[in-house]
């Protein structure tokens, strides 16, 4: 089976402007995957390519990018998705800078992420085990469940750089950093609520979402992403956990 | 600008599902009704301020490319409304998000359902109006450049103005101090729920609005003779041609069960759909332009616009009540004040 693929590519030492490449790829297999076929085209055709992947399998969250018009991970969409002699487009997400072909700066994103502060904060002393050491601070399954879905977070920007409002204005913390707050605003052993709650009120906080629904798909690990948002934004008007 | 630019681009580019395409058309519905509010406060004032100018609008209101713009208008009042309910509903209740495309798809099938019924109704008024004309089908071009030159000049007067100002302020050091972190605004999630709640009230009376002065009685009717607005007493004026002023008065000196219902309706209209709109134009305004002197000039400019459009309509309502009303009024006004007077004194 026969791939075209058209990749955007940007070397910032040569190029004034991004230009579209594109290559074609023979004996390819409906099953590969289109982070395959970019290892193929760096490896057999063009060294020059320049890409982010770690563990390639859709854990690490390092190769998140615009594959035909939509924010996926490369080491998760199989080639049969586009069916015979595919065509394939990728490029680099959006609304980050890009540093060279489709590797971006992702320091702006991580600044929001640490905005947030995606950490558990409790002053209490941890509960004391039999062993008279401390131990684990226990939840119920309820409590757990209640902000599992956005534990599952990876941090791979798919969802942040798929949004109109973080394109239109990268000061928005952007949808990530709203996710990795949910996680821990819903935390009942967190003690840093109205702190969370106060950050994320700001201008460029939850109240840039205007809704658009584009973050929930384009997540790659399945997080309802703009519910969590809604979730938030709630928690700010009741001003507490439970609304 | 770039900002903008580079949004109309990506969201072209990028394959959003239809949430990200009703939030681009919910936007421009919603610029589109700003533009058209804004004048058409201002050109209702005239009624009160300057009948003259006020005949003129109508009679501009009726060439055929405002006749283009009031079906264009209907549309995109009848999309905003439905789809902002449709966030606010969604909003309100996140964990119903899966049915958030159903529900924008029904919004565009209601929209046409509403649309179809809304636009033979007008259409029927455009034709009657130029089957009872005798004269050659005339765009009517000079009148609409001269009906709205106003509105261009203000404009560019209003962001000059603002834009001096605005230069002016950024020599005031605390303007400019960068942003440190993040802080919770009061004002903007006190603003969230209001364009959610003020929308939602919004669309009973803009429908009504839309009802009654665009379906049932269409603007060729305005001046129509011996045409009695709707919902209203039959004035003693009514023996006279009908003009566009009095079509205005007769409406808002109609009384129901002993008050003005339709200057409470329209002044509750104005600041709801103003305040709602003007807001939404900040957001606009704040997502897209990023250049600080700019930005602040034309928040200015329209922080301004706002109050001028409200005071402006607030008046022309409230001034135009009858005198014997109005004396009424301050009779009543003097006698509690002197009844308050006379509680503190003693």
């Amino acid at each position: 089976m026969k791939a075209t693929i058209r990749i955007r590519r940007f070397n910032p030492e040569k190029d004034k402007k991004p230009y579209w490449a594109t290559y074609t790829l023979e004996d390819c297999e409906p099953t590969n995957r289109v982070l395959e076929l970019l290892h193929r085209i760096k490896w057999e055709q063009d060294g020059t390519l320049t890409l982010r992947r770690s563990c390639a399998q859709g854990i690490c969250g390092s190769d998140a990018m615009r594959i035909n018009g939509r924010n996926r991970l490369a080491c998760k969409v199989l080639l049969q998705e586009f069916g015979e002699n595919p065509k394939i487009q990728v490029e680099p997400i959006l609304g980050l800078p890009v540093i060279k072909d489709l590797v971006v700066d992702m320091e702006p994103f991580f600044a929001h992420y640490r905005a947030v502060m995606p950490y558990l904060v409790n002053e209490t002393p941890p509960p004391v085990g039999p062993d008279g050491k401390p131990r684990e601070r226990l939840q119920s399954v309820e409590a757990r469940e209640r902000f599992d879905d956005t534990t599952k977070c990876i941090l791979c920007a798919a969802c942040t750089t798929s949004c109109p409002s973080f394109w239109a204005n990268g000061a928005y913390v952007g949808p990530a950093a709203i996710v990795q707050a949910h996680r821990f605003i819903f935390d009942d052993r967190d003690q840093l609520l109205k702190e969370r709650l106060d950050v994320l009120a700001d201008p460029d906080g939850v109240w840039r979402c205007r809704t658009i629904y584009n973050c929930t798909p384009a997540c790659p690990r399945g997080i309802e992403v703009t519910r969590a948002i809604g979730e938030v934004k709630k928690a700010i008007q009741a001003g507490k956990r439970d609304f | 600008m770039t900002s903008l630019v580079l949004t109309i681009t990506e969201t072209l580019r990028y394959r959003g599902k239809l949430g990200q395409w009703a939030w681009v058309l919910h936007r421009v519905s919603g610029f589109g009704t700003l533009v058209f509010l804004i004048m058409h406060v201002i050109d209702t004032s005239w009624a009160t301020f300057y009948p003259e100018l006020y005949a003129k609008a109508v009679d501009a209101y009726k060439t055929p490319l405002f006749t283009a713009g009031e079906f264009a208008l209907v549309a995109l009042v009848i999309y905003h409304a439905l789809n902002g309910f449709r966030i606010a509903l969604f909003d309100y209740r996140p964990q119903w998000w899966r049915r958030q495309a159903d529900a924008a798809k029904l919004v565009l099938l209601g929209t046409l359902v509403l649309l179809v019924p809304a636009f033979f109704i007008m259409a029927g008024h455009v034709v009657s109006y130029y089957n009872e004309r005798v004269s050659v089908f005339d765009l009517g071009l000079e009148k609409v450049i001269e009906a709205t030159a106003p509105f261009a000049i203000g404009t560019v007067v209003v962001i000059g103005l603002a834009l001096v100002v605005s230069a002016g302020a950024s020599f005031i050091p605390s303007l400019n101090a960068p942003k440190k972190q993040l802080k919770g605004s009061k004002m903007e999630t006190f603003m969230w729920s209001f364009m959610r709640i003020s929308g939602v009230l919004i669309i009973p009376l803009v429908f009504g609005h839309l009802a009654m002065m665009h379906l049932i009685q269409g603007v060729f009717d305005l001046t129509r003779v011996g045409h009695v607005p709707v919902f209203t007493n039959l004035g003693p004026n009514m023996e006279a041609t009908l003009t566009a002023v009095n079509f205005v008065r007769l409406r808002w000196d109609t009384m129901l069960a002993g008050v003005y219902i339709w200057r409470i309706y329209d002044i509750l209209l104005l600041f709801l759909v103003v305040l709602h709109g003007f807001n939404g134009l900040r957001y606009i305004i704040n997502d897209y332009i990023h250049n600080r002197v700019v930005n602040r000039a034309l928040r200015l400019a329209s922080f301004g616009t706002m109050i001028g459009v409200l005071v402006v309509g607030a008046l022309a309502i409230l001034q135009s009540v009858p005198a014997t009303t109005a004396e009424m009024l301050s009779q009543t006004s003097q006698v509690l004040i002197e009844t308050n007077v006379n509680l503190l004194v003693r």
